[in-house]
């Protein structure tokens, strides 16, 4: 009896219950639901009729022949490289500002920078749906034009990626900052002693240190941004037309609207794998430029 | 073990989260008594208030709604006033949320009793909805339409009325526009006119104040301009879309040359009708019955009147409009069966009272389906039915369509107004794009069933 009780406190440690409730709780919410979507990816599945039959790859062809989903790929990939690319060169620039012994007041100018992020993104976007309006928005006032931003497919989407560009960069600013304190100051010093220049100082020293958190603030940008659809749904609900679909969009469109569960998880896997590359190359790019360590 | 125990009660309370279930917060006692003296309620669907629900025990139910709130919590009040033993707590959703929640909900089981409908998500809710445990025929004769709604011998849904389109125009601006009543135009030529002289601009040439503005509602008025010309939505098989025709694309460029021609308003001016015309920007605007309370509720100062669509000619045309049947609240088929037994109680009560019947059509302006309402003063007063009613004879219905083709014509529309696209193309594409969507939905429309159908 002694040696049973002594097993069972081994194999129910607490270790042991940690990790079982834990893997259990992935594979229930994780691993399941992701292995029904990609079956579901295969079927003509609709959950609210009922209805789950076998279509192969139809819908693997159907999107890659519809003009709406390559629409939407080029959007989101267009949306993600200009807001990642923003966030990333506004905040280093304001971050290595607010680095500089020069600058006053660094603690309100953070919380400042950073009350846009812990903003929710709904109640932004609804601001900024006003701050667009043709007749009365402050944009139109300021420039003295009545431009309907979010209705004209030539600004609709640079206008939603202004407003996610200033909801986020402060985001990369406290990363950054954090980055640069966390510097080794002897690379400044030897720099410093050499009669190295700011400017020089900053492209090869600073930019080069700083890779990893780039590369942390690119990849998680990324990831972040090829889901965005909220913005979108607030500020054009895909509009005018289909013009700023996104693919999240698409797929929340396809699945939520349309019930078409079985297309929309089709577009899901093909983000996936996008979403999986483009993170793989990221990593691979940075390694092949010598940070790793 | 216990050490594992405590470990593992821990993460199932970290990952469970420990909130509790919602309540109404209604203390509710045990109804002992089935025999109330209550009248019995009704004509022909009849309420008897005399039988215990639930056997007396305390029940609580969720009724979810998007719209209506006063209204429903009256209609709930007088039933709980009954029935100390029950709770129905009112839960609203915004639209767009609803459509998502709601079907979802349902199909997991954790949906609510009772559910207010919209037809045009039939399809989506027809597997999850008891049905009426009420007698056909005794529907029928106390209320129109019902053949439509009738499925195995059974309805889940009718209509308690039935909705359309109309003009709406501020009386302010139309004064000051020098118009009288005389001026309310009867064609297509004589609204243009009007809305000329409604419009104005400032100095740079901006419009200041639209004549008529049809910004993000253009499907609705297409589908009606359509109708006017006899152009039907759906093939001869009843099911294929039809939006790829002439008269599609010659009503489109109407609309269009409204804008640009004749410069009465601008896609630039005020970009949701809606609350352009709340706000005074816009002087006419092609609303449906909801808007008549949306305007008295929440833009109070606008002076507003309504008139009916205008014709191609001064003849009376094919149709005037569209219309559609607003429904009736559901019943979910999930739930329990105690839930149901009160759900299905709330809808006899609701059915068979007068009082609510008609507060709700009067709020959404939409002609009473039950027929004891017909000749009601007040419904017959009402401004939009009063408007309406010589037109009623001559509005089509379509069928409970899926909600999928208005949100794809508009679209299409959208493409066509503000992306610059070409007509025609963009009205196939969207045509094509809709039977896409339409693959595997069961719909068969009634437009055929038009009273005035032979005229074609």
């Amino acid at each position: 009896m002694k040696d049973r009780a002594f097993y069972l406190e081994k194999i129910f440690s607490p270790k042991n219950v940690v990790l079982l409730t834990l893997g259990l709780f992935y594979a229930l919410f994780l691993v399941f639901p992701v292995g029904v979507a990609l079956v579901g990816s295969f079927h003509n599945w609709n959950p609210l009729r009922g209805t789950f039959d076998f279509a192969g790859l139809d819908h693997y062809t159907r999107l890659f022949r519809s003009p709406l989903f390559w629409q939407s790929l080029f959007n989101t990939l267009y949306f993600s490289v200009v807001v990642i690319a923003a966030r990333l060169v506004l905040g280093l620039g304001i971050a290595y500002m607010l680095f500089s012994k020069m600058t006053k007041a660094r603690g309100f100018f953070r919380a400042a920078i950073y009350m846009p992020v812990v903003t929710p993104l709904v109640a932004v976007s609804f601001v900024w749906l006003w701050l667009y309006n043709p007749q009365f928005g402050l944009f139109n006032q300021i420039l003295g034009t009545r431009h309907n931003w979010l209705f004209d497919r030539n600004t609709a989407l640079p206008a939603v990626m202004a407003m996610t560009i200033w909801k986020d960069y402060g985001y990369a600013v406290v990363l950054f900052l954090a980055g640069l304190y966390n510097l080794p100051k002897e690379c400044y010093e030897a720099a410093h002693i050499d009669g190295a220049s700011a400017p020089r100082i900053f492209w090869h020293i600073t930019l080069p240190l700083l890779k990893p958190m780039t590369l942390f603030i690119f990849v998680t940008s990324l990831i972040s941004y090829l889901q965005a659809y909220l913005q979108i749904l607030i500020l054009t609900n895909g509009g005018p037309g289909t013009s700023t679909y996104l693919s999240s969009f698409l797929i929340f469109d396809e699945a939520f609207v349309k019930y078409k569960f079985g297309y929309a998880s089709a577009i899901s896997f093909v983000m996936f794998f996008l979403i999986a590359l483009l993170t793989s190359v990221s990593f691979k790019i940075t390694y092949f430029g010598g940070s790793r360590d | 073990m216990k050490k594992a125990a405590l470990w593992m009660t821990l993460l199932v309370l970290v990952f469970t989260g420990c909130s509790g279930g919602s309540s109404s917060g209604k203390n509710l006692s045990e109804d002992t008594t089935a025999q109330k003296n209550l009248p019995v309620l009704g004509e022909n669907v009849k309420f008897d208030p005399n039988i215990l629900i639930n056997d007396g025990k305390p029940i609580e139910v969720e009724f979810w709604i998007w719209d209506a709130e006063e209204i429903f919590q009256e209609i709930i009040d007088g039933f709980e006033e009954i029935y100390p033993n029950v709770s129905i707590k009112l839960v609203k959703q915004p639209w767009q949320d609803y459509w998502t929640k709601l079907p979802l909900a349902l199909q997991n089981g954790s949906g609510p009793a009772l559910f207010a409908i919209h037809n045009s998500q039939h399809e989506n809710l027809i597997n999850y909805l008891e049905p009426y445990d009420i007698d056909v025929e005794d529907l029928k004769a106390d209320f129109t339409g019902v053949e439509g709604h009738v499925i195995d011998g059974k309805v889940h849904y009718i209509d308690y009325g039935m909705m359309t389109g109309s003009i709406f125009y501020n009386k302010d601006l139309w004064q000051d526009a020098g118009l009288t009543e005389a001026d309310i135009p009867e064609t297509w030529d004589e609204f243009t006119s009007v809305a000329r002289k409604l419009t104005k601009t400032d100095g740079k040439g901006y419009i200041t104040q639209a004549g008529f503005n049809y910004n993000q509602d253009v499907k609705s008025i297409i589908m009606g301009l359509n109708y006017q010309k006899g152009q039907m939505m759906f093939g001869e098989d009843q099911r294929t879309i039809n939006m790829d025709n002439p008269i599609t694309v010659e009503n489109m460029q109407f609309l269009i040359d409204l804008y640009e021609k004749h410069e009465v308003g601008s896609k630039d001016f005020g970009i949701n009708d809606s609350e352009s015309f709340g706000q005074g920007q816009s002087a006419m605007v092609y609303k449906w019955g909801w808007f008549y309370n949306a305007l008295v509720n929440d833009y109070p100062d606008i002076n507003f009147g309504v008139f009916a669509m205008p014709a191609p000619s001064g003849q009376v045309p094919f149709a005037y409009d569209r219309y559609n049947g607003e429904s009736t609240m559901g019943i979910s088929a999930t739930n329990s069966s105690a839930d149901k037994e009160l759900a299905q109680a709330f809808i006899r009560y609701f059915m068979s009272n007068d009082q609510a019947m008609k507060d709700l059509c009067l709020l959404y302006s939409v002609f009473p389906a039950k027929k004891s309402l017909v000749e009601n003063d007040e419904v017959k007063n009402h401004p939009v039915m009063k408007t309406l009613a010589p037109c009623v004879d001559r509005l089509i219905w379509p069928g409970p369509f899926p909600g999928i083709i208005e949100t794809q014509m508009q679209q299409t529309f959208e493409e066509i107004i503000y992306n610059g696209a070409d007509i025609n193309a963009a009205v196939r594409a969207g045509n094509e794009s809709i039977m896409e969507d339409m693959k595997g939905s069961e719909f068969v429309s009634t437009e055929r069933r038009y009273k005035y159908i032979n005229e074609l």
